[in-house]
């Protein structure tokens, strides 16, 4: 570990901060990830079946949940971060640390992954929706039966598209103080010219990165039997 | 064959509105189907034809009109009750419309779901795959297979419910020909094995000819004419249902090639170009020969055809004659009395009867 000594002097006595600042990221990506998840599938499974020719089709009920996703989108998220903060306060109880960045953070990823999830549900033929229907389906089994079935191959991937961009978040949301490798990477490393400590954080957050990457392109090439 | 009515629909028109723009799909149209017929809509493609059997399982919701299916009125019925009655009408599309993500097996089972229990619904997929044909297939995915194998199974699909009812649209329009015969042949087994009506939409009369018993023509929302197969086919009265038949007895084809002969041929006075249609019994005369005995009559085949609709042989053959002027009139006066329609062509007309 000599090389490692000498390329990261800094990094190498902090262990146990890199190990916390590991845990801080993944748990609000986790945790994230859950609510946001259950969310975004909602909204998104929303937008698809009430769209107009969906099999719900509700005018009202589609601009409501197209107009939240834009409007939630159009924010840039580190001034999300500020404007929500009286909501965290409310929820959470602190506007600051690990667990208050959460609700930015499900706020911040939850229409993008909506919106994600209707796109790759909208690639499921018609077709196959109204052969469903011709043989009795309802629209709760054509939500789950057929579109989440035949759709799940393209939910992975926007999952993981979706995963990626909230690790990035959660950096941004570290760096103002909610914990993790992005505060690690930029109130250590970056204030105190550190910059090994910032070049091992980025590293562990491409590690992570990359792991999700993997899983989710062999789960994804698993489910797929389109070719 | 029985005379109760299964499907009827009445006056049904279908109106689509988009950005301004009025489309009048299906303008009053009104068609009765009965059980265990295997009844054809023929037309181009925009006619309304799958508009209109759309309709039937409500797919397609009329603007104006009633659909009765099996006594039930489909217009009046709640959601539940729908999906119900949608279980008895099975439909095949062009696209085939399989799951992706599901086997073979898996694509027929799926209406099964929650209706058998695990046991039972192996056995009934077994059964159906075995119905179509594609036994070994069944742990195979779509993608694996011919668009004909694709096809097999989706009409094993719309038959899992035990539908009474078999609505095919456009189901063997993105096939080869040879393939579109085997599935057309499976469609008249089914309608002989299991009784089932089938509801055939196609732009090709060649399929309509192999497999229905009837036939209704349609052109710009409407039914423009219809009736059983054999008097379609020997006395089609609008230009489109000739039209059809001739394209699929291949007599256009075979005029435009005797046409451009025509001048080659040099038809004299005491020559005449002329069609001979000829239905069911008439067929098993030796015209030809009685022709030449009686009248002095010689007649050149240019082209000839034997349909067999429904067991009932339609015959149709080019011939040029060549007699006397009155010995050419007694004979066609013979030709009349025997049943035999004839056409006068000139090889300057570009349509024929």
């Amino acid at each position: 570990m000599s090389w490692f000594a000498k390329y990261f002097p800094n990094a190498v006595t902090m262990k146990s901060d890199f190990i916390q600042a590991t845990g801080e990221t993944l748990y609000m990506t986790l945790i994230t990830a859950v609510v946001a998840g259950i969310l975004g599938m909602i909204i998104g499974v929303g937008l698809i079946v009430t769209q107009p020719g969906g099999i719900l089709e509700n005018r009202i009920i589609y601009n409501i949940f197209d107009k939240i996703v834009n409007l939630c989108r159009s924010i840039p998220f580190v001034i999300l971060l500020a404007v929500i903060a009286p909501l965290t306060r409310l929820i959470v109880g602190t506007a600051i640390g690990t667990t208050a960045a959460i609700v930015p953070l499900v706020i911040g990823s939850a229409p993008f992954y909506a919106r994600q999830i209707q796109n790759a549900l909208a690639e499921v033929d018609h077709g196959v929706i109204e052969a469903a229907e011709s043989v009795g389906s309802g629209p709760m089994g054509i939500i789950f039966r057929v579109y989440l079935k035949e759709g799940l191959a393209d939910i992975i991937r926007s999952s993981v598209l979706t995963l990626i961009s909230l690790i990035d978040l959660t950096a941004m949301a570290g760096a103002i103080g909610g914990g993790g490798l992005g505060n690690l990477a930029i109130n250590v490393g970056y204030s105190r010219f550190e910059t090994d400590v910032t070049v091992l954080a980025m590293l562990i957050i491409l590690v992570i990165v990359f792991a999700i990457q993997l899983v989710g392109d062999l789960l994804a090439r698993r489910v797929d039997h389109t070719a | 064959m029985t005379n109760e009515a299964i499907i009827e629909l009445k006056n049904i028109d279908v109106t689509f509105h988009n950005k301004g723009q009025t489309v009048n799909a299906v303008k009053d149209v009104s068609l009765t189907v009965n059980r265990g017929d295997i009844y054809g809509v023929v037309g181009y493609s925009g006619a309304g034809k799958s508009t209109l059997v759309r309709v039937i399982n409500r797919l397609q919701p009329p603007t104006a009109g009633t659909v009765v299916v099996n006594g039930q009125d489909i217009l009046h019925l709640t959601p539940r009750k729908l999906r119900a009655a949608r279980t008895k009408i099975g439909m095949i599309f062009q696209h085939f419309n399989l799951m992706d993500a599901r086997t073979i097996a898996d694509n027929v089972g799926y209406p099964l779901r929650f209706r058998l229990s695990k046991k039972n619904r192996q056995e009934k997929v077994a059964h159906l795959l075995d119905l179509v044909g594609l036994s070994e297939k069944a742990n195979d995915y779509p993608a694996q297979l011919s668009g004909g194998q694709k096809q097999r199974v989706a009409i094993a699909r719309a038959l899992a419910n035990d539908p009474e009812i078999l609505i095919s649209d456009e189901a063997t329009s993105a096939l080869d020909p040879k393939t579109t015969s085997s599935i057309l042949e499976l469609l008249k087994r089914l309608n002989k094995e299991l009784g089932l009506t089938v509801v055939l939409i196609t732009h090709e009369m060649e399929a309509v000819k192999e497999i229905c018993n009837k036939v209704a023509v349609m052109e710009s929302g409407e039914i423009i004419e219809r009736g059983d197969l054999v008097s379609i086919f020997s006395q089609p009265k609008k230009p489109l249902t000739q039209d059809f038949i001739n394209t699929a007895t291949q007599i256009n084809q075979a005029l435009e090639k005797i046409y451009k002969q025509a001048s080659a041929l040099n038809l004299s006075d005491h020559q005449q170009l002329v069609q001979l249609q000829y239905v069911g019994a008439s067929t098993d005369a030796p015209l030809i020969t009685e022709l030449y005995k009686r009248y002095d009559v010689v007649s050149n085949i240019l082209y000839g055809n034997v349909e067999i609709l429904q067991d009932t042989p339609l015959g149709n053959l080019i011939v040029v004659m060549s007699g006397e002027p009155d010995k050419l009139q007694d004979a066609w006066q013979y030709c009349q009395d025997a049943g035999i329609k004839i056409t006068h062509l000139k090889p300057t007309d570009s349509e024929v009867a």
